[in-house]
């Protein structure tokens, strides 16, 4: 057996040239894998990052009434005592903050900008204190400022809203809306900061305004409609679910439900999941284009080498021995390939984990329902390394079993013969 | 001196009791105003003409109606044909034949725009009991389309109702209301109801054409027009339930 290993890894050392060749069409396919499976998870990834960082946070409170009629945002379902369930779950050792959210109708006048419009919008009344512990707007500010607390007349846009309807700092709108119980109410505001949030929804849609202001314009009270909490990464969602609602049930608050962003986000998660079924079939091809690579290139390179094996056959060697030969020498060819295939990877992994591809201007007015806006990011995957590594040492193996079982069914002459 | 100041005050006092005893309150007139609008029952067609940025839509419907609680509105034209609202005491359904479905607003879902006018579900639900949510005060009279009227501010004593203030101008004879002003609790306008023509049913005057701006939009306007009307008809009592509504 020591023999036959020897005589392998003499054969590639003695066949310098081809060994390097076949190597580096192994490695090509294989970086083309890992890169593509990178970019594909990183989307995912960064995707659901800015959903739970700009949208949903990782886990929300809300009366049991409010989530039935949610796309209608009734005031009316408020939480009633939301310092009450911020103390509750600060003892429990969570970081949340309150919020109110409500359409309205932006009303824009021609003074600012160049022409009389309304638009419909859903407003964001956040606490400026705590809001940022939550989500990560703070981060994403281009122009002006973020809201100061108790701040009556300034609001926050996203830089999509902003270019769209052509808003810029210091322009004046006034938000016509419905306050708790349904009277009609018209709030005048004014720009104080642009934000670019990196979740495409939000961005298009986004205006902030503070929480107790709105709160007293719309009647609420002290009552808002939500509270966001932000869980740890590695956290158990449902788990620590089960445990917000434990610590609110305990308390009497039996009227308010805890979800996770994985209930409020039902739809993204089903589009993901349809995407992810595309992704594996782009996945599943890429592969293929790699083992065709490496498949044709092995089967170019033994089958040149059938006189060699005729000549192995002549002088005795048994076909077992001559078949391990072959298979040893692929498998080092092969391992080769995977080590540079792994290499190239990750340094290509390396672009695209740290600076990313700008697809801004694609995706800049189309909603492909991942929420990434413009730099699309790839991922590290130990996973996708150790399937590329594996592979191409697999493959490259197998492949060679084709021509070897071929050229020894041939009668040794033939073999010898062989052009 | 005194004789003559007794006299002066017996003048004053003979020239002004008619009127003093006469005059009526606001809340009488709110009362009178509600009365002369509600009907047995009604018949009648007509249009909702939509004028926004985009240009100008017009909706025909028919409608039938029972006392304050109960009405049907069916559009007829192209559009929204088949679709029928139906009002009964406390909730509104909408019905959409294309789809089959018939639908219950409630809560906030009734503030949404009928048609995209500016006529919400809400204010066709708005029962015709205008002191049971408005504190009225009578301002005094005025002048309004050559129709003496009586102005009225109605404050709201809930915040259920769409409006927080309404001025109102109701004529002194027909108690019809001629115009409205419907604004925030701050005092910011946001819509003017004006009636631009009446008809006359039996001893009463009803809008015939009226006109809904709205003020925080520019270019945005409804236009209501009754053009046949039928008052006290016989209906059918099944005309205002659901599974008239679905046929």
């Amino acid at each position: 057996m020591k023999f036959i290993f020897t005589l392998a890894m003499k054969n590639l050392a003695r066949y310098k040239r081809r060994t390097v060749i076949t190597a580096i069409a192994i490695a090509l396919g294989l970086m083309m894998y890992v890169i593509v499976d990178s970019l594909l998870l990183g989307i995912e990834v960064e995707s659901e990052r800015n959903l739970l960082w700009y949208e949903t946070s990782s886990v929300r409170i809300h009366t049991k009434e409010y989530w039935p009629d949610r796309l209608l945002y009734p005031l009316e379902e408020g939480i009633e005592h939301p310092q009450q369930v911020i103390d509750i779950l600060k003892q429990e050792g969570y970081t949340a903050t309150e919020r109110t959210m409500f359409k309205a109708d932006m009303i824009l006048y021609s003074d600012d900008f160049g022409e009389d419009g309304n638009l419909s919008v859903l407003v964001t009344a956040i606490d400026p204190d705590t809001d940022n512990q939550v989500f990560h707007f703070e981060d994403t500010l281009i122009e002006g400022r973020l809201l100061n607390k108790g701040e009556k007349e300034g609001i926050v846009m996203g830089s999509w809203l902003a270019e769209d309807i052509g808003a810029k700092i210091g322009y004046w709108v006034t938000l016509l809306t419905r306050g708790n119980g349904g009277f009609f109410e018209a709030i005048d505001v004014q720009v104080v900061g642009i934000v670019n949030c990196p979740n495409p929804n939000v961005n298009r849609t986004l205006i902030m305004m503070d929480k107790d202001s709105a709160g007293t314009v719309l009647g609420m009270e002290g009552s808002v409609t939500e509270i966001d909490i932000l869980l740890p990464n590695r956290a158990d969602v449902d788990t620590e679910v089960i445990k917000i609602q434990t610590a609110l049930d305990a308390s009497g608050l039996n009227n308010l439900e805890a979800q996770s962003w994985r209930e409020m986000a039902k739809d993204y998660l089903a589009i993901a999941e349809a995407k992810r079924g595309g992704t594996g079939i782009i996945l599943f091809l890429v592969f293929i284009i790699a083992a065709v690579g490496i498949s044709n290139t092995m089967l170019m390179a033994m089958y040149e080498r059938t006189r060699e094996l005729g000549m192995m056959r002549a002088m005795g060697m048994k076909d077992n021995h001559i078949r391990l030969a072959f298979i040893f020498e692929a498998g080092g060819i092969g391992l080769l390939g995977a080590l540079a295939g792994i290499v190239l990877g990750a340094l290509g992994n390396i672009f695209l984990v740290e600076v990313g591809i700008n697809y801004g201007s694609l995706l800049r007015d189309m909603d492909f329902g991942y929420r990434v806006q413009n730099i699309i990011r790839g991922t590290w995957s130990i996973k996708s390394f150790v399937i590329a590594f594996v592979s191409g040492i697999a493959l490259s193996m197998i492949v060679s079993l084709i021509p070897i079982r071929r050229a020894l069914k041939m009668d040794i002459p033939a073999c010898l013969r062989h052009q | 001196m005194s004789r003559k100041l007794s006299l002066l005050l017996i003048g004053v006092l003979i020239f002004a009791l008619p009127s003093m005893l006469f005059a009526l309150s606001a809340e009488e007139i709110i009362h009178e105003m509600d009365r002369l609008s509600t009907f047995e029952t009604t018949y009648s067609t007509g249009s909702i003409q939509t004028t926004d940025r985009f240009g100008t839509k017009t909706s025909l419907f028919r409608s039938w109606s029972q006392g304050e609680k109960d009405s049907l509105i069916e559009f007829t034209s192209k559009a929204e044909r088949g679709q029928k609202i139906l009002r009964t005491e406390g909730s509104l359904y909408l019905f959409y034949p294309d789809a089959e479905q018939l639908i219950r607003m409630q809560g906030a879902a009734l503030r949404q725009s009928m048609l995209g006018s500016d006529i919400s579900y809400e204010d066709m639900t708005e029962e015709k009991n205008t002191l049971d949510n408005y504190k009225a005060k009578l301002e005094g009279l005025e002048t309004f389309k050559e129709k003496e009227c009586h102005v009225l501010t109605l404050t709201a004593k809930t915040r259920s109702v769409a409006y927080p203030i309404q001025k109102i101008w109701v004529d002194t004879e027909s108690f019809l209301v001629w115009k409205a002003e419907y604004s925030t609790a701050q005092g910011r306008l946001l819509k003017v109801m004006e009636v631009l023509e009446t008809f006359k049913s039996g001893d009463r005057v009803l809008p015939k054409q009226s006109r809904i701006e709205d003020k925080m939009k520019k270019d945005s306007a409804t236009l209501m027009t009754v053009d046949t009307f039928e008052a006290n008809p016989k209906l059918d009592r099944s005309i205002f339930t659901l599974e008239n509504l679905t046929w």
